[in-house]
C-alpha cells in the first residue's frame, strides 16, 4: 500500500510552534472560550508588495507552506492541495461589510478576489511557478484529510513530492457570532477536556502544512500509512468497527498502537462517541488528547497530524496532552481519531520510518 | 495641480494598502503600473473606485483606465478635465 | 486496477429549465435562460442581466419537500439536480456498493448569510446561518437527502470547481476506494458574488457573446448540476445503462496571476494536452468542444491561443453554451457535462448565441446554430480564478 513520508512540515497555531525547537513544553492558555494563533513576522516569507493585500489565512498558508518546503529541501512539488473549512473568512468578511454598509457601492474587487477558497492554493502556486495539480478542499471536519487522500492516490499515479495544507483563521466579528449563538464555553487546562459534561468548544484558528514524499529520503521524519473519513457514524460501535477493518487493512491491531490521539473538543454533544469509545482504545492503546492545546476548528487534524509526526519524531508524548496514565516506552504507530461536530469523523495512521 | 497630486499620493497609498510606501517617493511623472510604483490589473480597478469614491467620477471601460492611469499626473489632469478636483 | 467510468445519470436545474428534460428543449429550441433579474435583491437589478432559475426559494421547497429552516437556496437546487440524477440513473443507494457525493461550491451559504449578517449581532433569530455558511453545508444535505452515502467532500476551485468534483470522482473508482459517485457543482445567486464580478468590470450589461470581437464580459447565473458515475463493475453488476464515458481529465494551473488567465493560455494548453493523452485520442479524434468561453475579453481569447496551441489549424467544431445559462461558476463544468452527454446522446451541437465577429487576431469561428451531426467525443474546458484549469473528455458509450 502507497504510503506518504513526511519531508517537512510547518505549523502556525495558538501554541509556538512556528519555532522549530517547540515541543509542548510550554502551553499558552485559551483567551476564555477561545484561541487566536500565534503567527511569524510574514516579512520574511512575503515580499510585501505581495503582502499587502493577504489576507491573514493566505499568509498563514504562505508562511506554513515555506517552512515545511525548507525543511524538506524540496526544489519543487508536482502537486498543491489545500484544505480549508470556511476559507478566507476574513476577505470574505470584509467585502460583504462593505456591500452591506455601503449598499452594494464603492467596492473594490481585492476583498473578493482574495475570499476565494482556493486563493491560498493559487498563491502558493503563483510564488513557487508550480503548474501542477492544484486543488482545494472544503469539506468541514473532512477538509485536511481530503487532501491526504488525494495525495495518496497521486502518488500512485506518479506524482513524488505534494504539498499539502489545512488552513483556517477567524476573524473578531466571528468570534462574537460563534459566542453569541452559544457554540462556545471557557474549559481551562486543569478540567480534563475528554470528560466533559456541558456544550461549548474553545473555538481557534491554525494552519499546519506539509512536504509529503512518495519514496523515503534521509529527510523524512514519518510515513503517513493511511486514513479513512466517516460521514455520520451512528454509534461508537460504528466507529470502533470500522477501525479495527481499518487497522486491520494496514495489518495491525490496536494493541500495536502506541498513541491514540484522540479530536476531544470540550462539547459533550460532540465528543459522546468518543468518550464512549475511550475505554476500549485505553484498554489497548494509550490515548490522548490535542483540542485542549490547539482548540476546535475545521482543520483541527492538520494540527494533530503535526503533532503525531512531532511525537514519532521526538519518541516521546507531551504530559499535557496525555489521557491514559501509562506512558510508551516504544513509538512506531500513532493513529489520530478526529471528529468535528461529532459528523465528521476520520482515522489517520502514522508511523516511524 | 499639485496640490491634487499630493493629494492623490495618500489617497493611492491608503486604497492600495501600500504600507511601505512613502509619498515622496511616488514621482508625479513616474509610470504607476509595471515598473515605477508596480501596480497591476487589480491595482488598476482599484483606481477606478478611488476616483468613484473620492471624486464622483465613473468609469464604465476598464480599458480606459490604461491611459488615464500613467502616471500621478496624468490621473490628477484627469480629475481636473472632468472638472471635479 | 484502473476500470473504466461511466456517466449513468444526469441532473440540472438552472436558467433553461428545472430539470434536465427541459433544458433541453431550450438548447434544441436555441431559447437563452438570461434575462431580467426578478429573485435577487440588489440595487442594480434594472442594470445588469442574469440567468436566474426561474423559480422562488418557496416554489423550490415545494419541489424538495423539506420545509427545514436550515436550508437555503445552495441546498435545495443541489438537493433537486442530485436527486434527479440518481433517480434517472436508475441507482439504490441502499443495495450495500459504495456511494460518495463529491459536490463542489463557491458562494455556499453566503446568500443566506448576506441577508442577516448585520442582525445576528443583535437578534438570535437568524443564527443558524452560522452553521449553513460553509461549503460542505450543501454537499451534506445532498447526501441526506440521497441517504445512505459512504463518501462525501466538498471541492471548492472557483470556476473549475465541478470539473475537479467529477475528476476526484473517477479517480476514487478508479482506485477502487467507491462503486459510484454523485458528482458535480451548485452556485445560487448572491449579492456577494454579483457585486465581486462588478467590481472586476467584467459583467457585461447586455447578452453576452462569448467569442466575438465585440464581447463585453459575463453574465452570471445560477444552478446546480449533478451526474451520476460509476465505475464498470458496480455499472454491470446492476445491468444499468451508461449513457456516456469519462476517457480524459486533467487538472493544471496557469500560475500566471489571481484572477487573469495568461495571454498565451499556458495553464489551459497544459489541461487540455494531459486531458488528451490520458484519452489517448488524437486531436483529429475529438468531435466537438464545449468550451468555457465566458464571453470576457481576457478568458476567451486566452482559451482560443490555448485552443490553437493544442489543435492548430484544425480546430474541432465549438461553441460557448454560457450564453444560455449565464456563467454559473462552480456548477459551470457539471452544467457543461450534462449538457456535452445530451450532445454525445442527440448527435447534437448547440448553437453559441449571439456571436457575429470573430475575434480579430484568432479568425476562430464557433457554431451558431444547432447543428445535427453524429458526435462520438466531447472535450469541455473549465477554468477559473486562481490559475485553475480543468479539461474533460466524453465519449459516447
Amino acid at each position: 500500500m502507497t504510503k506518504a513520508y513526511i519531508n517537512g512540515t510547518g505549523c502556525i497555531s495558538p501554541q509556538n510552534s512556528i519555532d522549530s525547537e517547540w515541543f509542548f513544553d510550554t502551553i499558552n492558555p485559551a483567551k476564555g472560550d477561545y484561541f487566536d494563533a500565534i503567527e511569524p513576522s510574514y516579512k520574511e516569507f512575503i515580499a510585501p508588495n505581495l503582502l499587502r493585500r493577504m489576507g491573514r489565512a493566505i499568509k498563514m498558508g504562505v508562511a506554513a507552506g515555506n517552512i515545511a518546503i525548507q525543511q524538506a529541501d524540496a526544489k519543487k512539488v508536482d502537486a498543491i492541495i489545500t484544505g480549508t473549512g470556511l476559507g478566507c473568512f476574513e476577505d470574505s468578511e470584509r467585502f460583504l461589510l462593505a456591500l452591506l454598509n455601503n449598499e452594494e457601492q464603492f467596492l473594490t474587487p481585492t476583498s473578493f478576489i482574495q475570499s476565494t477558497h482556493n486563493t491560498v492554493g493559487s498563491q502558493i502556486a503563483l510564488l513557487m511557478k508550480c503548474h501542477d495539480y492544484n486543488f482545494t478542499y472544503v469539506h468541514r471536519g473532512f477538509s485536511f484529510e481530503s487532501t491526504i487522500q488525494d495525495a495518496l492516490m497521486l502518488f500512485e499515479e506518479g506524482k513524488e513530492t505534494i504539498l499539502v495544507g489545512g488552513i483556517e483563521e477567524h476573524t473578531p466579528n466571528f468570534v462574537i457570532l460563534n459566542r453569541r449563538a452559544h457554540k462556545f464555553q471557557e474549559v481551562t487546562l486543569n478540567t480534563p477536556i475528554w470528560k466533559s459534561t456541558t456544550p461549548g468548544v474553545q473555538m481557534s484558528e491554525g494552519t499546519a502544512c506539509f512536504i509529503l514524499n512518495k519514496t523515503k529520503t534521509d529527510k523524512s521524519l514519518a510515513s503517513v500509512d493511511g486514513i479513512q473519513t466517516l460521514y455520520k457514524p451512528k454509534t461508537s460501535a460504528d466507529i470502533l468497527n470500522k477501525l479495527h477493518s481499518f487497522l486491520k487493512l494496514h495489518s495491525l491491531t490496536l494493541a500495536d498502537i502506541d498513541v491514540t490521539l484522540m479530536g476531544f473538543s470540550g462539547d459533550v454533544n460532540f465528543d459522546s462517541k468518543l468518550q464512549e469509545l475511550l475505554p476500549s482504545i485505553e484498554k489497548e492503546s494509550i490515548a490522548a488528547c490535542y483540542k485542549n492545546v490547539c482548540g476546535e476548528y475545521h482543520t483541527a487534524s492538520a494540527f494533530a497530524m503535526w503533532t503525531a509526526t512531532k511525537i514519532i519524531e521526538k519518541q516521546k508524548l507531551p504530559q499535557v496532552l496525555a489521557i491514559s496514565d501509562k506512558t510508551p516506552s516504544q513509538i512506531k504507530h500513532v493513529l489520530i481519531i478526529n471528529q468535528y461536530l461529532g459528523i465528521n469523523y476520520s482515522f489517520t495512521l502514522l508511523s516511524q520510518c | 495641480m499639485d496640490a491634487l497630486i499630493e493629494k492623490l499620493k495618500g489617497q493611492i497609498i491608503e486604497q492600495l494598502n501600500l504600507a511601505e510606501v512613502k509619498p515622496e517617493e511616488i514621482k508625479p511623472d513616474s509610470p504607476l503600473f509595471g515598473e515605477g510604483l508596480g501596480l497591476d490589473s487589480i491595482d488598476a480597478l482599484e483606481l477606478i473606485v478611488l476616483l468613484e469614491k473620492h471624486y464622483g467620477i465613473k468609469i464604465q471601460d476598464p480599458k480606459d483606465g490604461k491611459t488615464i492611469f500613467q502616471s500621478l499626473r496624468t490621473m490628477a489632469e484627469y480629475i481636473k478635465s472632468q472638472g471635479k478636483s | 486496477m484502473s476500470q473504466r467510468v461511466y456517466i449513468t445519470g444526469l441532473g440540472m436545474i438552472s436558467a433553461i429549465g428545472n430539470n434536465v428534460s427541459e433544458s433541453f428543449l431550450s438548447l434544441s429550441q436555441s431559447k437563452t435562460g438570461i434575462g431580467k433579474i426578478n429573485h435577487l435583491t440588489t440595487r442594480y437589478k434594472d442594470e445588469f442581466l442574469a440567468g436566474e432559475i426561474k423559480l422562488s426559494n418557496a416554489d423550490l421547497v415545494d419541489l424538495v419537500k423539506d420545509n427545514n429552516p436550515a436550508l437555503n437556496r445552495n441546498s435545495y437546487i443541489a438537493m433537486l439536480a442530485a436527486k434527479e440524477a440518481v433517480i434517472n440513473s436508475g441507482i439504490d443507494t441502499n443495495d450495500g456498493l459504495r456511494t460518495g457525493v463529491i459536490s463542489s461550491t463557491t458562494v455556499a451559504g453566503m446568500g443566506k448569510t448576506e441577508l442577516y449578517y448585520k442582525e445576528l449581532f443583535e437578534k438570535d433569530d437568524h443564527l443558524d446561518v452560522l452553521d449553513t455558511h460553509d461549503c460542505g453545508d450543501s454537499t451534506e444535505r445532498i447526501a441526506d437527502y440521497l441517504g445512505n452515502v459512504d463518501y462525501v467532500t466538498t471541492i471548492s476551485t472557483a470556476c473549475s470547481s465541478a470539473a475537479n468534483a467529477i475528476m476526484l470522482g473517477c479517480r476514487m473508482i478508479k482506485h477502487g476506494q467507491l462503486d459510484r459517485v454523485v458528482v458535480g457543482g451548485v452556485d445560487a445567486l448572491s449579492k456577494f458574488t454579483f457585486n465581486g464580478f462588478n467590481t472586476l468590470m467584467i459583467l457585461d450589461r447586455e447578452w453576452c457573446k462569448p467569442f466575438d470581437e465585440n464581447r463585453k464580459g459575463l453574465n452570471l447565473g445560477e444552478a446546480a448540476a449533478f451526474l451520476v458515475i460509476e465505475g464498470e463493475n458496480a455499472l454491470n453488476l446492476r445491468k444499468g445503462k451508461a449513457l456516456a464515458e469519462v476517457v480524459g481529465y486533467a487538472n493544471a494551473n496557469d500560475a500566471y496571476h489571481q484572477t487573469a488567465s495568461s495571454p498565451e493560455g499556458y495553464g489551459a494548453t497544459l489541461a487540455i494536452t494531459q486531458a488528451l493523452a490520458m484519452s489517448g485520442l488524437a486531436q483529429s479524434q475529438i468531435d466537438y468542444i464545449n468550451m468555457h468561453g465566458t464571453g470576457t475579453p481576457n478568458n476567451d481569447l486566452s482559451e482560443s491561443m490555448a485552443t490553437k496551441a493544442v489543435f492548430g489549424n484544425q480546430v474541432p467544431k465549438f461553441s460557448s453554451t454560457k450564453a444560455f445559462t449565464g456563467h454559473t461558476l462552480a456548477a459551470a463544468a457539471s452544467i457543461e457535462a450534462v449538457i456535452s452527454v445530451l450532445s454525445l446522446q442527440n448527435s447534437m451541437i448547440f448553437p453559441n448565441l449571439n456571436f457575429t465577429t470573430p475575434i480579430a487576431e484568432m479568425n476562430l469561428i464557433p457554431e451558431t446554430q444547432l447543428v445535427n451531426t453524429p458526435l462520438n467525443t466531447i472535450l469541455s474546458n473549465s477554468f477559473g480564478f486562481g490559475g485553475n484549469c480543468s479539461s474533460l473528455i466524453f465519449k459516447k458509450a
